[in-house]
């Protein structure tokens, strides 16, 4: 009998794991710019262009990929567990759509409000993240009313609430693109497509905070998210109280995805195709499945923007293009191989 | 003691009455039959009983209020097989029949060696550890009936309610499991309820048969006492002769259509 | 009796016709005289027409359209994007000029279905905008007015490229957004301009008329002037915005400025002025030596006001 043990936990995971920091440590070397590493690392703390490149204009970046990359996947597990459906995406719930609604509105009205932190000394934020996130909060409580019957979440509403709060966002984004005007137009493209483009290590950091909070909370319910993709009844059957999980699990990822749109736009196709190609690979137990989504998000994402970076050097490609443009086929040809043999569509 | 108790139990979905003021006591170790045409309200008073559904008027579970007990508690109290299992994500029969042995450790924990041990010894019984590693839709209706039986054996219940649990089944499996029922229910005293569509099956296997009509129980007692023509022909709407199986001294029916 | 099916179907041919092909329009412009009523479909165009002398003839404008001051008060016809096609109809214009890669080329063709006369000009490079006066001012009857107009933006031009011809050549960065970084590429007139105030676009090898630029790729080219443009922008913020690259020259030395007008925005008459920021912005030394803090001994030093 093959099921999932302490082995396989740590084997997969552990793998994962040095992928990742390999993969870190490449992306953050590789660029449309050339690197002296050696010269970067022994002036690291006098002002020259190799260590600036390295630790300001990259490092931040691939972080930032990582924590977006993994907790975009994670939401995305658990999304496709919530809704009963393993062709669900985190912008299915209408949360992103509401957090670059927020942002493109910040853009065109005040873009350049600045929100000091601590009093001024951790330096300052733009209004437009927070405006970001103030949206995706609106749109979560939104779907949630929308969804809410007799105490619990159901995934059919859910799904419906989300894609028509989708479908109004969009149309409200399609005319405020056709009112704005030209420098406004890139501020919106910039939300629509994503960009990992940062120095700020406050954000990463904070960023990375809140991911890792909200992704160890996600898994630990992981049992539970299993006895629900069994069904709401088979799920109480089995011990899990399915409208408490529903809405918590809602609440955090909505949260989450919230956050990460604010800071990096809408960054599309990971939390739909990493877990998926993951449960081609691994199974289905979100025990194993959301840490290892985790890591292969991280990967994901940390070179999509290298690639963003690199192919149309010196211009820089949203890297929502980039996971679209790449993981769609790549997804195709993993489903070919093996989707016959393991999907339960 | 009384291992399920109803008093006056009503329920409606919505506007739509489904049961109207059941009544019954089943004791520890009962093994009981549901008979009764589609819409007469077995698989609810199932959920009902579970705890899926609540409906107005008392429900006791070993004489203790069903409200008092939690989700975990109850899922150590039942197990259920319901009549469709629809899984839309690739597991393993194993990883399901394991998955029935959640309410036994912590969340964080993994599976122990205990677990698989009785998780093991569920799928021998069922005859589906042939295919515990293979996925879940891969197999027969038939095969993932038995796996699901198997699940509700893993996690150790000292009441099984099982809701048409030979749907699906060949022949042979349908017996098998119906044999496995009586085995569990001598030998390790198992409450079981099941809602039954096979008069005959029922009448051989389950010592005692409730019939619902219309969300209310029109007999409840042995085979012999509420298997009559008259019965059948008022709750099925068929004519029927029955007869006493000789080696078994159980009423059997014998159909007689208009042609 | 029997011919009637005939005429019908004759009438549902013509009916048919009649709605696809459209009715003959009453005459607008005959090709030979000299279009009185104008509408402009970009505020570059709208600058022109006043440069040129014909501001009295434009009839409709963009909302976008806010120089000279009469430009505002003219009456709208919509979006620089997405102009409204009753809005331009309902002011029967003899002409209609947009620009060629902004104006939506199917906006274009449905407003010469409706019989109105509308010519697209491309302004992508200095030389085409410089044509742009030319052409404008031919269509409008005066071309003297537009070999006017050109001379004088020429002589803007000349004037700024000796001021800056001592002074080596500076690298530049020209951005027109903050978050994201847009960046003006090759194949841009503004590029064009950079050159001419004796700037060099650390962008200009790319295929793009603007792109967004990763911070590594500026740290990298290392340019000496940092200018943000583009309306509304904050000047704090640029320089905070860069404040923890210190190894880029622009920072290092704090020639990061904020560039808050149209006039090197615009592809239009005003562009010679534009020029002349640009390059008081980039060679500040060449213009006003005391004021540059420059060191003593560069090239440009006594060159003088």
């Amino acid at each position: 009998m093959k099921v999932l043990d302490l082995r396989k936990l740590v084997l997969v995971n552990g793998a994962l794991l040095i992928l990742l920091i390999l993969s870190a440590a490449a992306c953050t070397l590789l660029g449309p710019v050339r690197l002296d590493l050696s010269h970067a690392l022994s002036h690291l703390f006098s002002s020259n262009a190799d260590t600036e490149i390295l630790l300001r204009a990259r490092l931040p970046r691939v972080l930032l990929g990582i924590a977006i990359g993994g907790g975009m996947a994670a939401c995305g597990v658990v999304l496709q567990a919530l809704l009963g459906n393993p062709l669900a995406c985190p912008q299915m719930l209408g949360v992103s759509g509401g957090a670059s609604l927020g942002g493109i509105l910040g853009i065109i009205f005040f873009p350049n409000w600045l929100l000091p932190i601590a009093g001024g000394r951790l330096g300052e934020i733009s209004w437009i993240p927070l405006a970001a996130f103030l949206g995706a909060l609106l749109s979560m409580i939104l779907v949630y009313r929308f969804s809410l019957f007799h105490g619990r979440l159901h995934p059919y509403h859910l799904l419906l609430s989300g894609v028509i709060l989708n479908s109004f966002i969009a149309a409200v984004i399609m005319f405020l693109n056709s009112i704005v005007d030209f420098y406004q137009a890139q501020g919106l493209l910039f939300w629509l497509m994503g960009s990992l483009s940062t120095r700020a290590y406050l954000t990463v950091g904070f960023i990375w905070f809140y991911i890792a909070v909200g992704f160890l909370w996600l898994w630990s319910k992981g049992l539970s998210l299993n006895l629900i993709t069994l069904g709401e009844d088979a799920a109480m059957h089995l011990g899990v109280e399915p409208g408490a999980l529903q809405g918590q699990v809602f609440i955090a990822a909505s949260l989450m995805i919230g956050a990460m749109v604010s800071v990096s736009g809408v960054i599309g196709f990971v939390g739909l195709m990493v877990p998926h190609v993951m449960r081609l690979l691994i199974g289905s137990d979100h025990r194993l499945l959301l840490p290892a989504s985790f890591l292969a998000g991280g990967i994901f994402l940390c070179w999509a923007d290298t690639l963003a970076r690199i192919l149309l050097a010196p211009a820089e490609l949203p890297v929502g293009i980039v996971t679209a443009f790449f993981g769609g086929p790549f997804f195709l040809f993993l489903l070919y191989r093996e989707g016959r043999r393991s999907l339960a569509l | 003691m009384n291992a399920i108790q109803t008093d006056n139990l009503t329920f409606s979905y919505g506007v739509r009455p489904v049961l109207h003021g059941i009544s019954l006591s089943v004791r520890s170790g009962e093994m009981v039959g549901m008979l009764g045409p589609n819409g007469s309200g077995k698989t609810t008073l199932l959920k009902i009983f579970s705890g899926v559904l609540r409906g107005e008027g008392e429900v006791r579970i070993k004489d203790k209020q069903i409200e008092s007990y939690n989700r975990r508690e109850l899922s150590q109290l039942f197990a259920v097989v319901q009549q469709e299992a629809r899984v839309n994500f690739p597991y393993s029969a194993a990883e399901i029949v394991l998955m029935g042995r959640a309410s036994y450790h912590s969340p964080l924990a993994l599976e122990n060696q205990h677990d698989l041990e009785v998780a093991r010894t569920s799928m021998d019984l069922t005859d589906s550890l042939a295919f515990a590693d293979r996925y879940l839709h891969e197999l027969s209706g038939g095969e993932k009936q038995r796996v699901m039986i198997a699940r509700a054996l893993a996690q150790e219940p000292k009441i099984l309610l099982l809701d048409e649990p030979s749907a699906f089944l060949d022949l042979k499996h349908q017996i098998q499991v119906f044999e496995l029922l009586l085995r569990l229910n001598r030998e390790r005293g198992l409450t079981i309820i099941a809602a039954l569509h096979d008069v005959n099956l029922a009448a051989l296997f389950f010592p005692r048969l409730l019939i619902l009509c219309n969300g209310r129980i029109h007999r409840d007692g042995a085979p012999c006492e509420v298997l009559t023509e008259k019965t059948i022909e008022e709750v099925y709407g068929i004519r029927v002769r029955i007869e006493h199986d000789p080696t078994y001294g159980k009423p059997q029916l014998f159909f007689r259509p208009a042609a | 009796m029997i011919c009637l099916p005939r005429f019908f179907a004759l009438g549902v041919l013509l009916a048919a016709l009649v709605f696809f092909v459209g009715l003959p329009s009453p005459g607008n412009a005959a090709s030979g005289s000299i279009p009185q009523r104008v509408v402009s479909l970009a505020p570059s165009i709208t600058e022109t027409v006043f440069a040129l002398g014909f501001g009295v003839r434009l009839v409709g404008v963009t909302n976008h359209c806010d120089y000279p001051a009469e430009a505002k008060r003219l009456p709208k016809i919509g979006d620089f994007m997405s102009p409204s096609l009753e809005a331009i109809a309902a002011k029967r214009p003899d002409l209609v000029i947009g620009v060629d890669g902004a104006t939506d080329p199917a906006k274009a063709r449905e407003i010469e279905r409706l019989g109105i006369k509308i010519t697209l000009l491309s302004v992508s490079s200095v030389t085409e905008i410089l044509s742009s006066f030319k052409r404008i001012a031919e269509l409008l009857g005066d071309p003297e007015a537009g070999a006017r107009l050109v001379k004088k933006t020429t002589v803007q031009f000349d004037k700024v490229k000796t001021r800056v011809a001592p002074a080596p050549r500076r690298l530049v960065l020209l951005a027109v957004g903050l978050r994201p970084l847009v960046a003006v590429g090759g194949k841009n007139f503004l590029d064009e301009l950079v050159t001419l105030a004796g700037g060099e676009n650390i962008a200009a090898n790319a295929p793009q008329p603007w792109l967004n630029l990763p911070d590594e790729y500026v740290v990298a080219k290392a340019p000496q002037v940092i200018i943000q443009a583009g309306m509304g922008s904050d000047t704090g913020g640029s320089a905070r915005h860069w404040s923890d690259l210190k190894s880029i020259p622009a920072v290092k030395e704090m020639r990061v400025y904020t560039y808050n007008s149209d006039k090197i925005l615009r592809p239009g008459p005003r562009i010679g002025e534009g020029l002349e920021d640009l390059a008081r912005l980039i060679h500040p030394e060449c213009f006003d030596p005391a004021s540059s803090g420059v060191a003593k001994g560069s090239l440009c030093e006594g060159s003088g006001p």
